[in-house]
């Protein structure tokens, strides 16, 4: 598919991300997803903005909110829906579900649901892209929870210290499951990053795909040339609750006044006339994907113990 | 219960010892270590201390200055974070060697070896695959105490997806180790014994291989009277008793050395006590939940009617480990304790009359070194 701006190119995939994930929405009644889901929607610009600077052979690690991630970096739609729906095409057999996505031929290094606990891989990695491969970039990508914990710290400091060339993304969506980061952090992130000597940007505008793109390809270049580590954070908003397809605003943790001053500035949702004009593609592109996963066969007895050790 | 290991093809010949050399546990280690870095430029090894004057017990010394800082280096103490290091640099293509002084640290660290390395290849449906090996010793005598004395390995064994070795003599780790990182393409815990360090051990020829692969059970001598089935330095300490009863009182064990505690060979096992019908396991940690439990769970499932007597199980005292000598020496069996053990098994009495060995302190035996470790 040919494009012709980049703004263009980055509202396509961040749109296609969106409609997968309503589509997980408008399938999750039917049971046929068992899988827990963290939801991407209101993120999606971030992850578009930020892979699009990404090389097939640059590494990213990331968490259980991996959709976007998985789509931007170039994951197969229809080997993402397998996996949602626990069947043997899925991109791991069926064995990962929503939450341990993985498109290792394009660079995602897989996804772990436990908070933080990639961050030291990318680190690990960028140990061997800096002696070993000289144009390879990794990125980190992680919530503002996973910086509380000691593994974000040790990653941080290890870098600083070898001067690695890692870039962590810092997904700052304001929550931890239902928890504020003032009920969490004594600290302020970037300057905590900014402590262990890293070079940092915090970027408020999560919302704006082409700035993240713009400010990470910056990082990008940088680590790629200078082979040393960089920190970005960058403000976003998950439109949905922690985990599962729906909103949960009447909960009283957050107000819907804050969802609508984030929609009133989404261009997925302010750019009409380029929504509907990629809608119909996109939406063809999940149906064969959906109707891929639906054919696919369940992974039987002779899966059960493959792979192990 | 087979062996899981999927190595194509074992290295024949011993990593740089020849048959009938004499080793030491710390030589076996430093030459696997060595010819690691030298006959594999993916080969990195790190770990607190692992380049100083000390060379974690003398395994790594002076590997730094012949391999570089690039592949043997220093790190923070930061057990979680370089743990998860070690995976992304074998996601990345390299074959990382983490190294931990205490076995008790690798607890910091189970979150990346037990959430995540020992789950990648199968939760990622075989795609991903972080082959690595993590060292750590434990600790005993000199008064270790409760936190520099543990042995872990019912914990880590328990894991599916995690390889657990604990190697009783110079002969394993040459067999194992270099078979291991040529081989295994998943991680493995080696777990050594402090106290075995310094034992000289006569290496012998390559030893027979069940399933092609020397991550298995050994046996390592053969009785008609009784099995013993032990671990790391509680081999030896079978192999001391056996020597005693066989002089004392004509009593022939059969002992098997189970080397990989994550896959044990249970027809081996079943075999032995068939042909015995006693059984003792003696394990170098706790006995609820552990080695002693699993090989007494193995027979009672597969072959209950070969045992002729109860089974037996020795292991450390169920406290966390004290300081005093005078309590460690009660809270670990004894030569004297196993002797009695065995005698009390295969006689059928309490009263059995066999003379016992006049030692109550293994760790006198064992130890050359004084503290402060």
């Amino acid at each position: 598919m040919t494009f012709a701006s980049v703004y263009e190119e980055l509202f396509y995939k961040a749109l296609r991300i969106r409609l997968v994930e309503e589509r997980v929405i408008e399938l999750y009644p039917s049971d046929k997803i068992q899988s827990p889901v963290h939801l991407s929607i209101g993120q999606e610009a971030v992850a578009v903005g930020a892979c699009q600077s990404l090389k097939p052979t640059d590494l990213l690690f990331a968490s259980y909110r991996n959709h976007a991630f998985y789509l931007a970096k170039g994951g197969d739609l229809r080997a993402m829906f397998a996996e949602l729906y626990g069947k043997v095409m899925g991109c791991a057999g069926g064995k990962a579900g929503s939450m341990h996505l993985l498109a290792p031929e394009v660079g995602l290094m897989g996804s772990s649901a436990v908070v933080a606990s990639t961050i030291p891989h990318a680190v690990g990695a960028a140990l061997v892209a800096k002696r070993r491969k000289h144009e390879q970039v990794i990125v980190a990508a992680f919530g503002d929870g996973a910086t509380e914990e000691g593994a974000y710290h040790e990653s941080l400091n290890f870098a600083a210290l070898h001067k690695l060339p890692v870039v962590f993304l810092c997904e700052n969506n304001g929550l931890a499951v239902h928890s504020a980061l003032s009920a969490r952090q004594s600290y302020r992130i970037i300057d905590h990053a900014r402590s262990y000597g890293l070079p940092v940007t915090c970027m408020p505008d999560g919302h704006d795909f082409m700035k993240v793109c713009e400010i990470f390809s910056g990082i990008v270049d940088h680590a790629r040339q200078h082979r040393t580590p960089y920190f970005m954070e960058i403000q976003t908003y998950r439109y949905k609750e922690h985990v599962g397809p729906g909103e949960d605003y009447h909960a009283g943790y957050r107000s819907r006044a804050e969802l609508e001053a984030w929609k009133a500035k989404d261009q997925l949702i302010l750019n009409k006339e380029l929504a509907d004009r990629y809608r119909p593609t996109i939406l063809q592109e999940i149906d064969d994907a959906v109707a891929f996963a639906e054919a696919s066969p369940w992974p039987s007895r002779e899966h059960l113990l493959s792979d192990v050790v | 219960m087979s062996t899981a290991h999927t190595g194509t093809h074992a290295d024949e010949q011993l990593s740089s010892a020849c048959p009938g050399e004499v080793v030491t546990y710390r030589d076996a280690l430093f030459r696997t270590m060595r010819d690691a870095l030298k006959q594999n430029p993916d080969v990195i090894l790190f770990g607190q201390g692992v380049d100083d004057h000390k060379g974690i017990f003398g395994s790594t010394l002076g590997l730094a200055h012949e391999f570089g800082s690039d592949r043997v280096f220093d790190t923070p103490l930061a057990e979680e974070g370089m743990t998860g290091v070690a995976i992304g640099a074998a996601l990345n293509g390299l074959y990382p060697i983490q190294t931990h002084i205490r076995a008790d640290f690798v607890l910091l660290a189970m979150n990346q070896i037990v959430n995540l390395a020992a789950k990648y290849k199968y939760m990622f449906g075989g795609r991903l695959e972080v082959p690595m090996l993590i060292r750590m010793v434990v600790g005993r005598s000199w008064g270790q105490g409760a936190q520099h004395s543990q042995s872990l390995q019912s914990l880590f064994a328990h894991i599916p997806g995690l390889t657990v070795l604990m190697p009783a003599s110079a002969q394993s780790i040459l067999e194992c180790y270099p078979y291991a990182i040529a081989n295994q393409r998943g991680p493995v815990l080696a777990i050594e014994h402090r106290l075995m360090y310094d034992l000289k051990f006569r290496v012998d020829e390559v030893r027979e291989k069940p399933n092609g692969s020397p991550l298995a059970s050994h046996r390592v001598r053969v009785g008609k009277d009784v099995t013993i089935v032990a671990t790391s330095i509680m081999v030896l300490e079978a192999l001391r008793a056996a020597e005693h009863l066989a002089r004392s009182a004509g009593i022939e064990c059969e002992i098997i050395d189970l080397n990989c505690v994550s896959h044990i060979d249970a027809a081996m096992i079943l075999e032995s006590v068939k042909k015995t019908g006693k059984l003792l396991v003696a394990d170098t940690s706790w006995k609820a939940y552990g080695v002693c439990a699993e090989v007494c769970r193995i027979v009672c499932e597969h072959s209950p009617a070969s045992l002729k007597a109860p089974a037996v199980t020795l292991g450390m005292q169920p406290a966390p480990c004290p300081t005093a000598k005078s309590l460690e020496d009660m809270y670990y069996p004894n030569l004297r304790d196993l002797t009695d053990a065995i005698a009390k098994l295969v006689s059928g009495k309490g009263d059995h009359g066999i003379p016992l060995p006049d030692e109550h302190s293994m760790a006198d035996v064992y130890k050359r070194f004084k503290g402060p470790f």
